[in-house]
């Protein structure tokens, strides 16, 4: 009798326990549509070698700034990126940390931004004419990625003057 | 007679033969069942981790303008210590205007920081040395930052997951010798503690006897009640739990799984989370002491809590001590010593999912674009948010503190006033503060996000916008007639809108009509440039909502929310550049690898010209305008620019404003709409004046246009002028729109005769535009 209590309460048991709960999938999370993809563009032809170095009075903005390049030039353009808004975080209107960024922009293969941070840098750029003509360089380099020949040959001479 | 009952006999013999193998049958395949459950859940058993949140991390570098005691709340807040512990991390020490700190690891989103020592100098509120321990200087140091909440499972259960070799040995013997000191050598079930369970029976109560695979068992598979079929079903999984896996392994699924407790709405998981919750250290760190405690608790931890029942938690701590000195293989000095300690529980207050709520929810809408709510509330991801706790803080504090003094002041009665701030950095769009309400720490209804009330002023400067885009018809002086006005158009009421002092000023220059928010000139204004015009720069301002092509709407009959407000100044803020806010910078997996950015994206939206113009009328706003009672919190220098805003019979009470490193709008009004009997200027400008005094705002300096010309301008004839001039202005123009003529007061002969022409001048055309012509 007892053998048929403790079956039948294995039954119950059994008839009770809650079905398996849907187990999440085994891969973690999908990377999203835009997650970072490797990045691997080269760097562009026409880059002067010699970038004016950014302001010395702060050395935070130095180091960072010297990190970008570093990541930009391995090819760790996301990083270079965070890096960049991390030293703007500090300094929104260095006009140098926006040119970086439009640089690592265009070599992400992010023209609309990479016009739009240049232009950026330009509005704090003040009387740096050697600056300005080095975003416009960048805006003629993104328009003619885009296949805007025109705005391109436009920037190109805003570039030159 | 005997033969029927033989015959009975027989057939209930063998009716039950049949019955019990049936059963025996049933049982079998009940038990493969049981089996394979056990054997796919446990295998593929991944906890739920909920996503956790942490606020920006605070970057310390030579030259940032915080103050020392904002850094030590901020070490404080996470879980630091001030007190020396050499050869550990995350503590900090004073001495005079220093800090030594010494930061523990962490992993960010661009890879892992190793834990280091900081000394950090501060004077006049501001950092002036930050050296590493060897005293070399450091151009940057990054704290970690701090947790401010999660995405819960549905029972909002977190968790921290340790592995076995995590947990110091103590811990484990302790846990052993007072929960199941047969664990090493049991099947699963206990049999001794199986009589005593089976002997209760008797009673209506089963008593415990349940070894750790039972309780593992019950916690993974079954529900809490307790029945003899939950008792056997548990049983026969025990042992088949003990038959697939090895004691380790359901050691550790144990260790992670237990209850230790609620911290307000959040269930505490996991001896991982537990060591942190109640010690504020990482497990490997738990002592032979704070072991005993948490193994204590185990048994209640509601029962043994011991911020609510420090003795009780004491005594049965003190039995777990004996219980392992007894059964384990600690010494008598180390029972002694432990035994000796305090509770040790840090006090911290009670956080819950989050203290944050309204912040939290932003960040939790941005999320769900991207990410799926199961794995949210699952997947243990890591998101790096822009909340800035020093900016939460001043925004909370203002707006509880005045919503408190205006409810006393006026006794509308309950429920009380209510109100909403939302703080954004106006170059990168990041939200640095959203408070959803007074009771700053419920997560109900968030005003912020979620309350659209009519903004009023807050509009009018899109009207002017518009209008200074046009330099050769509108500059800042150029003259807005402010007579009675109305506006008739087929289809609906005529429109007569009425001034705030319900009088008419003539004609006033376009800078002193935004200043005084008089309606009627703006009205005149708006349908002068044209409704849909003016709209639709509202909406490259950034508003996505539906606007009512009325003319009302241009005078704010539009509802919109706090953060909506926001965005639509930020594009103000910044010079014209449109930046989408965002509440979250990057997510990471629950290991630290990268998963998404959400990076700085700008894009010109206005020429900088306009822009430029209407932000010198906005800081008129603040300087003689409708704002000025912001000098009561801050210094003129800062030049800050704002509009105030209110709505009809005064419900709404808006004003949106930034400085050179902020933007922040608060908004003031009751929830079910009655009449607040406040202005923006009495009751959302001390807000946001409070706020911003607490946070030593930067002053707003504006990149100059190419072509923009400052001029000095004699206020009295509206012509150019000296500094000479009584109460001359410098005010800016576009190249070629300033005025041409002089006035008398600038000097020279000629400037008279010039002067007189001009006003002639400008009266004509003024007189010109009136007419139509």
């Amino acid at each position: 009798m007892k053998y048929v209590i403790i079956v039948s309460a294995v039954l119950a048991g059994c008839a009770t326990v809650p079905g398996p709960e849907p187990v999440p999938a085994e891969q973690p999370v999908p990377p999203p549509a835009a997650a970072p993809a490797p990045e691997t563009a080269p760097a562009p032809e026409g880059v002067p070698a010699a970038v004016p170095a950014p302001r010395a009075e702060n050395i935070a903005i130095a180091g960072l700034m010297e990190n970008a390049r570093a990541d930009a030039a391995a090819g760790r353009l996301a990083n270079a990126a965070a890096t960049l808004e991390r030293a703007l975080r500090i300094e929104p209107r260095n006009p140098r940390l926006w040119q970086e960024l439009a640089r690592v922009r265009l070599k992400q293969g992010q023209y609309a931004q990479a016009e739009s941070v240049a232009a950026r840098s330009n509005s704090w750029a003040g009387s740096d004419n050697a600056l300005r003509a080095e975003n416009w360089r960048l805006i003629a380099e993104a328009r003619e990625a885009r296949g805007d020949a025109e705005g391109a040959r436009q920037a190109r001479e805003l570039s030159t003057r | 007679m005997l033969r029927r009952a033989q015959i009975l006999r027989y057939l209930r013999l063998r009716y039950l033969g049949w019955a019990g193998l049936a059963l025996a049958f049933a049982a079998a395949v009940c038990t493969l069942y049981l089996d394979s459950r056990v054997r796919s859940e446990f295998e593929g058993r991944r906890f739920a981790l909920p996503a956790r949140i942490y606020a920006r991390p605070l970057e310390l570098h030579v030259g940032l303008r915080i103050a020392q005691p904002d850094v030590e709340q901020e070490l404080r807040d996470l879980g630091y210590p001030e007190v020396a512990r050499e050869g550990e991390f995350g503590w900090f020490v004073r001495s005079g205007n220093e800090l030594e700190i010494a930061l523990r690891a962490f992993v960010f989103w661009d890879g892992p920081q190793p834990a280091k020592r900081l000394r950090v100098a501060f004077e006049d509120g501001a950092i002036t040395a930050l050296r590493d321990a060897v005293g070399a200087e450091l151009p940057l140091a990054r704290l970690e930052p701090l947790p401010i909440g999660g995405i819960y499972p549905a029972n909002n259960e977190d968790r921290v997951l340790v592995r076995l070799g995590e947990v110091p040995q103590h811990f484990v013997q302790a846990l052993i010798a007072t929960e199941d000191r047969q664990f090493y050598t049991h099947r699963g079930f206990d049999p001794r503690a199986l009589v005593r369970a089976a002997l209760s029976l008797a009673s209506d109560k089963i008593q415990g006897g349940s070894t750790i695979t039972q309780q593992l068992v019950k916690n993974f598979f079954l529900t809490p009640e307790r029945t003899l079929q939950r008792k056997v079903t548990e049983l026969i999984m025990a042992v088949l739990l003990e038959l697939h896996y090895d004691k380790n392994e359901i050691l550790e699924t144990y260790l992670n799984e237990i209850y230790f407790g609620q911290d307000r709405d959040r269930a505490i998981h996991g001896v991982g989370l537990a060591a942190q919750f109640y010690f504020g250290k990482e497990v490997q760190h738990l002592t032979l002491a704070e072991s005993a405690l948490l193994v204590g608790m185990v048994k209640g931890p509601a029962y043994y809590d011991p911020y609510r029942h420090p003795e009780r938690a004491l005594e049965r701590r003190n039995l777990v001590l004996r219980e392992t000195r007894e059964h384990g293989s600690i010494t008598m000095e180390q029972y002694a010593a432990a035994r000796a300690t305090e509770l040790g529980v840090t006090r911290k207050p009670a956080m819950g999912t989050s203290p944050y709520p309204a912040f939290l929810r932003l960040v939790h809408l941005q999320m769900r674009r991207d990410y799926d709510e199961a794995d949210l509330r699952s997947e243990g991801l890591r998101i790096f948010t822009t909340l800035d706790p020093r900016v939460q803080r001043a925004a909370e504090s203002a707006l509880t503190r005045r919503l408190a003094q205006f409810d006393k002041e006026r006794r509308f009665g309950e429920p009380g006033l209510e109100g909403a701030v939302v703080v954004t950095d106006p170059q990168s769009g990041e939200v640095q503060a959203l408070v959803g309400g007074r009771d700053v720490r419920y997560p109900g209804y968030n005003r912020a996000l979620d309350a659209a009330r009519p903004v009023g002023s807050l509009l009018k400067p899109a009207i002017y916008l518009t209008a200074l885009s046009e330099p050769s018809r509108y500059t800042l002086l150029t003259p807005i007639d402010d007579g009675p006005f109305v506006w008739k158009s087929r289809g609906a009421p005529d429109w007569e809108p009425a001034n705030y002092d319900k009088k008419f000023h003539g004609a006033v220059p376009l800078r002193v009509a935004l200043a005084q928010s008089y309606n009627v000139a703006t009205a005149r204004l708006g349908t002068e440039l044209g409704i849909e015009r003016v709209l639709a720069n509202v909406r490259r301002l950034g508003i996505e909502h539906d606007l009512q092509p009325f003319a009302s709407a241009l005078l704010g009959a539009t509802d919109l929310s706090p953060l909506e407000v926001a965005q639509m100044y930020q594009t103000i803020a910044s010079g014209g550049w449109r930046t989408p806010l965002r509440a979250i910078r990057e997510v990471t997996t629950q290991e630290g690898r990268p998963l998404q950015r959400y990076p700085l994206a700008v894009e010109q939206a206005f020429a900088p010209e306009p822009m430029y113009l209407l932000t010198a009328a906005m800081q008129d706003v603040v300087r003689e305008g409708t704002a000025q009672g912001l000098k009561n919190f801050l210094p003129p220098e800062l030049a800050v620019a704002g509009k105030t805003g209110t709505t009809d019979e005064q419900r709404d009470a808006w004003f949106a404003g930034f400085t050179g490193d902020r933007l922040g709008v608060v908004w003031i009004g009751y929830d079910d709409n009655r009449p607040a009997r406040l202005s923006g200027s009495a009751a959302a400008l001390p807000v946001w004046g409070e706020m911003m005094a607490a946070l030593a705002p930067e002053p707003l300096a504006l990149a100059k246009p190419d072509h923009i010309e400052l001029v000095w301008i004699d206020p009295q004839t509206g012509l150019r002028g000296s500094m000479g001039c009584a109460g001359a202005l410098e005010l800016p123009f576009v190249q070629g729109s300033a005025p041409e003529g002089r006035a008398p007061c600038s000097g020279g002969l000629d400037a008279a005769a010039e002067a007189v022409d001009a006003t002639v001048q400008s009266a004509k055309n003024w007189l010109e535009r009136l007419l139509g012509k």
